[in-house]
Formats: C-alpha cells, sequence, structure tokens
C-alpha cells in the first residue's frame, strides 16, 4: 500500500507545495492594521502599505534564513525519495527546529523594535504581529514528513487505521478548512494595495491565514478561553443528546425543540417556585430535563407504536415548540373563537421575555464560584479532588465507588467551603466572561454519558439496539419501550442546553427570551458527529466549536466576515465525516481496517523470523 | 370575520398556493427515494434554490434591466443549482457510502449557514436579499390567476406517474431501488440510476425553492421553506410513494397551511397556534398510516458492487 514510489511522490507533492508557499505567502507579520492590511515579510519582496515599520526593526536574517531552509527542502526532495521512516524523522525534526529558528529570529527582531517604547514606559510601536503562512507551510510539511516516517515504520498503517475514530474527524476538519479558506477568498476582497500579481496572491493568502488566526485566537489568551468555554456548554448537552441517540441507533434532530422546552420549564420553576435555594435550583434544573425528557420521549413512542420515523417528527416538534414558545412570552392576550384569554407569562413593555428568574434559582457565575467575595475558595477544586480520590480509592463495584465519588465531592465541598482562601483580584476581561455553574453540570453529563452508555446494562442494551437491532430484540431487549427511554434520555440532555440559558444568564439575562439561541440543538449534531459519539469526543469537539464561534465574533469584528462562516464549517465537518473523511475504505469499514491490522501482525511475525 | 364564500375561495386559492411547492418537492423526493436513496437534504436543497433565483434575478436587473424572460433564466438558474447540490448528496451518500440522513443532514445544516454569508457579500445583511421586479406572472382569469408554476406542479404529477410506470427508464429505476443486486445482474447502472434519481430530486426542489422567492413573494428571506423539503418527504411518505397518492397528500398539507394562513388576523384561534398547524398534521399523518405503507426495499442502504 505505501511503496517507495507512492512515498517518494508524496514526499515530492508537499515539498513543491511548502515551495510554492514559501513563494506565495508572507513568512511573517511583523505589523498588521486594522481591516486585515499587514506588512508582509517575504524573501522575493515585501508588501509595505502606509503605517510602515518602526526605526528599530531589522529583518535582515530573512534572506540567510531562506536559503538554509532552501537547501532543507531540496535535501528532502532528494533523500525523501529513498529515505527510511528513521531518515524521514531526522527530515522532520530538522524543518522544526527550522521553523522553531524562524519563531525566535522573528520574535527577537519585534522586541528589538519595541525595547525603546517599553523602555520608556509607552505603548510599544508594533502590538499586532504573527508568523505567517510559508511559516506554519513550513511546521505543517515537516509535520507531515514525521507522519509519513511513522506511516513507513512497521505496522505504520495499522496505527493510523486503529485511531481513525481520531483521523477521520481530524483530516474533515482539515479538509473544511481549506475549503473554508477558499470561500473567504471568494468572498472578502483582499485589504489594500498590491503591485503585480505575486503580491496580490500574498495579500489574499494573508487574508485567509489571517481569518483562522482569529478564528483560533481563544486558544491564546484567558478571557477567549473562558468565553468558549462559555460556548462550549450549551454545545456539550446538545452534543451528548445527539450522541446518545446515535448510540442507540436513533437520530434525534429534535434538540432545539427539546431544548425550547425545557427553557419553559425551567423559567416555569425559576419565576414561579417560591422556596429556599436548595430546594428550588434543582427542581428548576430538573423541570429543564424532564421537560425535554418528555418531548424527546414523544417521536420515540410515535415510532415505537405507530413506525412513524424520528427523524422526520422530531423536526416537526421542533417548529411546535418554537410556536409554544412564541404563544408564551410574544403577548398575553389571545382571543379563542372570540373569547379573550389571557396569560400571565410576559413581562410587559417591547420585547417578547418572561420576567425575571428569581435569585434563589439562579445558577451561580464562576467568579462567584470559584472566588466569592474576591476570597478564592477552595470548595470546588477540593470537592473534585476527594471525589475522584473516593472513586479509585475503593476497589468494589461500580456502584459503591461512584457513591463514594459523590460522598467525596460532598464532603470536600463542605471542608472547602469551611477553609479560608487567599484574597483575588480578578480584571474586568475576565469577570465580564459569563461562564457559570451550568458548565460543571455539563462535566458531570459527560460523565454520566460515560457511566450509562458504557457501564450500565441499561447503556449495554442501547448499544446493542444501535448495532443490531434485531439481534438485540432476541436477546430480550423490548426494543419499543427502550427507544422511547433512549428519546427521553436524549431528550433531557437536551432540555439540560436550557439551563445554561435560562438558570445562568447565557443569554445576558435570567430569563426566558425569544432570543433563545435553540439553534444550538443543531450544532449538536456537529458536535456528535465530530466527537464520534464518546464524551470525551464530545467534550473536546463541542470545546473546538465554543473556540470556533467566539474566534467567528472577532473575524466578524475585525474583517467583517459573517459570523456564519462557522455555521459553514460546521456543515462542511459533518459532510466530509458522513464521507470517512474521503479517506480510504479501510478508515470507515470495520471488516477492512480488520484486514489491515491482520496484514500488519503478519507483516510483523515475518520480520521477527 | 364571518366564514362566507369569499374566505372558502381564498383558502381554495391559498391551497393551492401552499401545495405547489410540497409538490414539487414531495415529486422530487419520490424519484430519489424510488431509486433508494433517502433525501432528506430537500429541505436545503429548497432555500439554495430560493436564494440563488432571487439573488441571479436581482444581479441581473441590477445590470440589464427588468426583462420578462428574466424570472424564467432564475427558475433555470435554481434547478441547475438544486441539482448541483442534489449532486453533492449523491456523490457522499452514493460513492462514498455515507449515511444517507447524516449526508442530508450537513446538506441542510449548510443551508442554516452558507445563505447568509451570500446575502451579506451581496447586499450586506445575513437575512434576505434585495427585492426583484421580475416576479414570475400569473395566468388565468382575473381573481383566480396563480402562477404558472402551479400548473405547472399539477401537470407534472400526470407525467411522474407515465415516466415511473410506463417507461423503461422508470422500470429500471424503480428495480434499483427494490433490488439493486438484481438490476445489476440485468446490466442496468445502479450507480448511474442512483445519481439520476437523486439529481432529479433537486432539480424539483429548486424549482420548488425558486416558486417561493419570485413566484410566492419577491424575495429571499432566511429560513423561507419553514420546514416544507420536510412535510413534502412526510407527504411523499403518506402517498405512499406514488404520484397520485403524493397529490392527495400534498393536497392535504397545503390545505393545513392555507387554513393556518386564512385563519390569521381572524379571533377565531391565536396566529402563533396556528401557525404549528401543518407541523401538527405531519406527525398525526406519520402516525396514523405509515405502518401500512411499504417504503422501496433498499432504501437508505448504499450499494456495494
Amino acid at each position: 500500500m505505501l511503496t517507495d514510489r507512492r512515498v517518494g511522490a508524496l514526499v515530492l507533492l508537499g515539498g513543491l507545495l511548502t515551495l510554492l508557499l514559501w513563494y506565495l505567502a508572507p513568512w511573517a507579520v511583523p505589523h498588521r492594521l486594522f481591516g486585515g492590511e499587514g506588512v508582509l515579510l517575504n524573501p522575493f519582496g515585501h508588501h509595505l502599505p502606509l503605517g510602515s515599520l518602526p526605526q528599530g526593526y531589522r529583518d535582515t536574517w530573512l534572506l540567510p534564513y531562506f536559503y538554509l531552509a532552501l537547501a532543507w527542502l531540496l535535501l528532502t526532495l532528494v533523500l525523501g525519495f529513498r529515505a527510511g521512516p528513521k531518515g524521514l524523522y531526522l527530515l522532520g525534526g530538522m524543518g522544526l527546529g527550522l521553523f522553531l529558528l524562524l519563531a525566535f529570529l522573528f520574535y527577537g527582531s519585534v522586541g528589538q523594535a519595541n525595547a525603546p517604547a517599553l523602555a520608556q514606559g509607552e505603548p510599544p510601536p508594533l502590538r499586532r504581529f504573527s508568523l505567517g503562512l510559508a511559516a506554519y507551510a513550513t511546521l505543517a510539511f515537516s509535520l507531515y514528513l514525521l507522519l509519513l516516517g511513522r506511516l513507513r515504520a512497521p505496522g505504520g498503517l495499522a496505527f493510523l487505521v486503529r485511531r481513525r475514530g481520531a483521523v477521520v474527524p481530524l483530516f474533515s476538519l482539515l479538509l473544511a478548512v481549506l475549503l473554508g479558506g477558499l470561500i473567504v477568498a471568494l468572498i472578502k476582497e483582499s485589504p489594500g494595495e498590491a503591485k503585480g500579481l505575486r503580491e496580490a496572491l500574498m495579500v489574499k493568502l494573508d487574508l485567509i491565514a489571517y481569518t483562522y488566526q482569529l478564528l483560533f485566537s481563544p486558544l491564546v489568551s484567558l478571557p477567549g478561553f473562558l468565553q468558549s468555554l462559555l460556548l462550549a456548554t450549551p454545545l456539550i448537552f446538545t452534543g451528548l443528546a445527539v450522541a446518545l441517540g446515535f448510540r442507540g441507533g436513533l437520530f434525534n434532530i429534535g434538540a432545539p425543540g427539546q431544548l425550547i422546552l425545557g427553557a419553559i420549564a425551567a423559567m416555569l420553576v425559576g419565576v414561579y417556585l417560591p422556596g429556599p435555594r436548595w430546594l428550588v435550583l434543582p427542581l428548576a434544573i430538573l423541570a429543564a430535563a424532564l421537560a425535554g425528557g418528555l418531548w424527546g420521549a414523544l417521536p420515540g413512542w410515535l415510532k415505537a407504536r405507530f413506525g412513524a420515523h424520528e427523524v422526520i417528527n422530531t423536526i416537526m416538534l421542533n417548529y411546535v415548540a418554537a410556536s409554544l414558545l412564541l404563544f408564551l412570552i410574544s403577548t398575553n392576550e389571545y382571543r379563542f373563537f372570540g373569547q379573550p384569554v389571557y396569560l400571565p407569562f410576559k413581562y410587559p413593555g417591547y420585547e417578547a421575555r418572561s420576567y425575571e428568574i428569581r435569585p434563589e434559582a439562579r445558577i451561580p457565575l464562576w467568579t462567584d464560584l470559584l472566588a466569592p467575595g474576591g476570597e478564592l475558595s477552595f470548595a470546588l477544586p477540593l470537592a473534585f479532588l476527594l471525589g475522584l480520590g473516593g472513586y479509585f480509592l475503593v476497589r468494589k463495584g461500580l456502584g459503591y465507588r461512584v457513591l463514594a465519588g459523590l460522598l467525596g465531592m460532598v464532603l470536600g465541598y463542605l471542608l472547602g467551603g469551611l477553609l479560608p482562601g487567599p484574597q483575588v483580584a480578578l480584571g474586568g476581561e475576565l469577570t465580564s466572561v459569563r461562564l457559570n455553574g451550568s458548565f460543571l453540570l455539563a462535566l458531570l453529563a459527560l460523565l454520566f454519558f460515560h457511566f450509562y452508555v458504557f457501564r450500565s446494562v441499561g447503556g449495554y442494551e442501547l448499544r446493542a439496539l444501535g448495532l443490531a437491532p434485531k439481534a438485540a430484540e432476541y436477546a430480550g431487549v423490548s426494543s419499543g419501550r427502550k427507544m422511547v427511554a433512549i428519546l427521553f434520555l436524549s431528550g433531557a440532555l437536551a432540555g439540560l442546553a436550557a439551563t445554561h440559558y435560562v438558570l445562568g444568564g447565557g443569554i445576558d439575562e435570567y430569563r426566558l427570551k425569544q432570543s433563545l439561541p435553540y439553534s444550538v440543538g443543531f450544532d449538536g449534531i456537529a458536535v456528535a458527529l465530530m466527537g464520534q459519539n464518546t464524551p470525551l469526543g464530545v467534550g473536546l469537539s463541542a470545546w473546538l466549536f465554543g473556540v470556533l464561534l467566539t474566534g467567528g465574533l472577532q473575524v466578524n469584528l475585525q474583517l467583517g466576515i459573517s459570523r456564519e462562516l462557522v455555521a459553514v464549517l460546521q456543515a462542511l465537518i459533518v459532510l466530509f465525516i458522513a464521507a470517512g473523511g474521503f479517506l480510504p475504505r479501510y478508515f470507515t469499514d470495520p471488516l477492512r481496517a480488520a484486514e489491515v491490522e491482520l496484514r500488519a501482525q503478519e507483516a510483523g511475525k515475518g520480520g521477527a523470523r | 370575520m364571518s366564514l362566507d364564500a369569499a374566505f372558502f375561495l381564498a383558502l381554495l386559492l391559498s391551497t393551492l398556493r401552499q401545495t405547489t411547492p410540497l409538490l414539487l418537492t414531495a415529486l422530487g423526493g419520490m424519484f430519489s427515494e424510488r431509486s433508494g436513496v433517502v433525501n432528506i437534504a430537500l429541505e436545503g436543497i429548497i432555500l439554495f434554490g430560493a436564494l440563488s433565483a432571487a439573488v441571479f434575478v436581482e444581479r441581473m436587473e441590477a445590470s440589464l434591466g427588468p426583462a420578462p424572460w428574466l424570472p424564467w433564466a432564475g427558475v433555470l438558474v435554481a434547478m441547475g443549482v438544486g441539482g448541483l447540490v442534489a449532486w453533492v448528496h449523491a456523490v457522499v451518500s452514493i460513492r462514498y457510502r455515507a449515511d444517507q440522513i447524516v449526508s442530508g443532514t450537513a446538506i441542510n445544516l449548510l443551508a442554516l449557514g452558507a445563505p447568509s454569508l451570500v446575502l451579506t457579500y451581496f447586499y450586506g445583511n445575513a437575512t434576505n436579499s434585495k427585492e426583484v421586479q421580475s416576479r414570475l406572472p400569473l395566468l388565468g382569469p382575473e381573481g383566480f390567476a396563480l402562477s404558472p408554476l402551479v400548473y405547472l406542479a399539477f401537470l407534472l404529477v400526470p407525467l411522474a406517474w407515465w415516466v415511473l410506470f410506463k417507461t423503461p427508464w422508470g422500470l429500471r429505476l424503480r428495480a434499483v431501488g427494490e433490488y439493486p443486486e438484481a438490476a445489476d445482474t440485468l446490466g442496468v447502472n445502479v450507480y448511474r440510476m442512483r445519481y439520476l434519481g437523486v439529481v432529479l430530486s433537486g432539480v424539483l426542489a429548486g424549482l420548488a425553492g425558486a416558486y417561493l422567492s419570485i413566484g410566492f413573494l419577491n424575495q429571499f428571506v432566511r429560513g423561507m421553506s419553514a420546514g416544507m423539503g420536510f412535510i413534502a418527504l412526510a407527504a411523499m411518505i403518506f402517498g405512499k410513494w406514488h404520484p397520485v397518492g403524493i397529490l392527495f397528500s400534498t393536497l392535504l398539507f397545503g390545505f393545513a397551511s392555507a387554513l393556518a394562513i386564512q385563519l390569521q388576523g381572524t379571533d377565531i384561534l391565536p396566529a402563533v397556534l396556528v401557525q404549528a398547524f401543518p407541523y401538527v398534521v405531519t406527525i398525526l399523518v406519520l402516525a396514523g398510516f405509515m405502518g401500512r405503507s411499504r417504503p422501496p426495499g433498499a432504501v437508505g442502504k448504499p450499494y456495494e458492487k
């Protein structure tokens, strides 16, 4: 499969592409203006818009560095044809070193230019700088060489195929990013003037790279990171909801409707049920889960009883739920057959929204959980530690372990709450992020998914039903009842997503509003597929989409590209994952994957003999 | 307002108008499912068709000025775009053997986001296009004038019946959807028939989209399909994958939508609840009748030679 000649061709292809990008794309961007235009460094000629570089800036290192990199690339192209795994590792390692050297040189020269101003306590002249696409091409080509090296090592292909749960989504992400770049290039005209075709292409390529830098910028800033967790919270719930359905062989596209019903129930309890906090808050959360679950169970029952396909019914119920939401909070006066009917739910005023959730039913913000009153609290970390300890130290059945874990959590929470903590001051940028306790609920939901689906009898039945419905039925699973239960649980998870919005103030107010972003229910499909229906995968991909959504805001702000770019990327990822990342069949077909493994094992034995 | 003759006449005309996009889409879905491919992407394809028709006509108007042939060109563009989007679904689900429901859902998700990018590019807002002047003309006597696409949709019913049941092509299409192995043995190109079925469904859904944006309204509005693609699928199931059955089931749904529209502004039922009518009817119909109908044997299953 991976002959010498094929590896040689792959190296050649990658190398030529890298060379092309080196020629066309900027190597580094020391200074970027608002609107995306920047000073672009390239050994074949810079792009220098107005408002250029400060006096002390030097980039004389660029040309010698370029020749060094060129030497490496030529070496790779010549040796890559016959290099074994070790040779490819060496070449890839050298490339990584070159990338680090460039980063070192570039940040050094930027620091030098900024030094005088910083010494005088003034704002530095170069604030927005970054490595360019050509530098990332070097990095990507080095990693590609390392990957090829791993593939050439014995059992390399089997290694990759065994990890297809991660390979397919990541490859799909890569493809979607490439296609997304093309879309950006099409819909956004390049900022600034360009002399000649090469410079125009350089500016265009830089625009694409800058878009993705902004999209992924929450990875490198703390407020952005917290904001990405905030946006990931509802996605974890809806992603788990869809994933649970998938595991049971049911496709739940009804998460938006289940979310709406959850939000309505949470609002009803949160606004109208008086009582102490320890009673009202759990009841409100429970109500959200229950309402979402019942709304999900309905299509499950229709399927079990009448054989009506759940996909169409869940979608129809989304529309019905949206009407219900409008009915409750858009106005308080209706006429039924001429008779006036009054509802008590809408808050007076122009906007369609409910009354405020009572303070007792609100989910606290992260600042109140982590540092109430400016004093760091040990309650959560201790609860986490003791909970983990309780789970892993008890060596008995699962039930005992979970019980010990829960006890540990409660104990840790109480103990930590009593301990005095040091004073901390959080900046305004951090406290303005409205991340709330729903995030912890989402983490608990991930744990629940893991234990229910992979460690319980009910979960075993669920997976059996998903993999082989007939076999499960003959083995004694009551398929109808199970389908209702699966969609109930799935709907309950989607309903819990509403706690973030209504009880946690995720839409800036502790109310049910018409602007409830219930379409995150659809995004759950992308999250579940990207996460391959495993709890870890769902958590990570929800976070990835949280990052993209946060970054999408930056893209919109700085470049004026619609935030829907992120939605398009999500849809493309789903499409590509559905097609198995367009990878060879042994990545999608378990039987053929096993064939690859077997062949690798035989080859391994042959080598030993 | 009292329920008089004018009300019922308006209701009748409205039923015909509401049925048209459903009928076109459901007939398309029938060709796709008869060939063995579930096309749940119809909802998104309607949106892509509506978007491309409205944007194409508006852009052409901006450069050439209004012309009587422009909306017809827009209809053709919408059909082409619809066919193209369906072709993507076909490639992913036939060539790459993807789960057809997931692949279709991906295209629907794309149709939620992509129009905003296009609209922002052309018009600077993410929700609707500029209004077009060159709408499709109305045909018929004063007071009963309907869009030509309405007549076309109803004419397509006997045509689809004839193609599906009286031509060799229709026989092959059905064979491929029922029992592809047998069809393959007889020398029918299974993949090509399926591609044709899916692309045809996209062409018809694109036509339905054009009807919405330049026949029924005069602009593209975000989310203007409002679940029609899914309702059409339900109608197709209810109509037992048969053109005549589909005609009657889409008329039922069209009537439910028309009733919802006609009841708005009256004080009989609140408008927000009445809007949920067609969706509730869909659920009830699927629950009541689906058990008794039989889908094509190989529908939803990727074929492997």
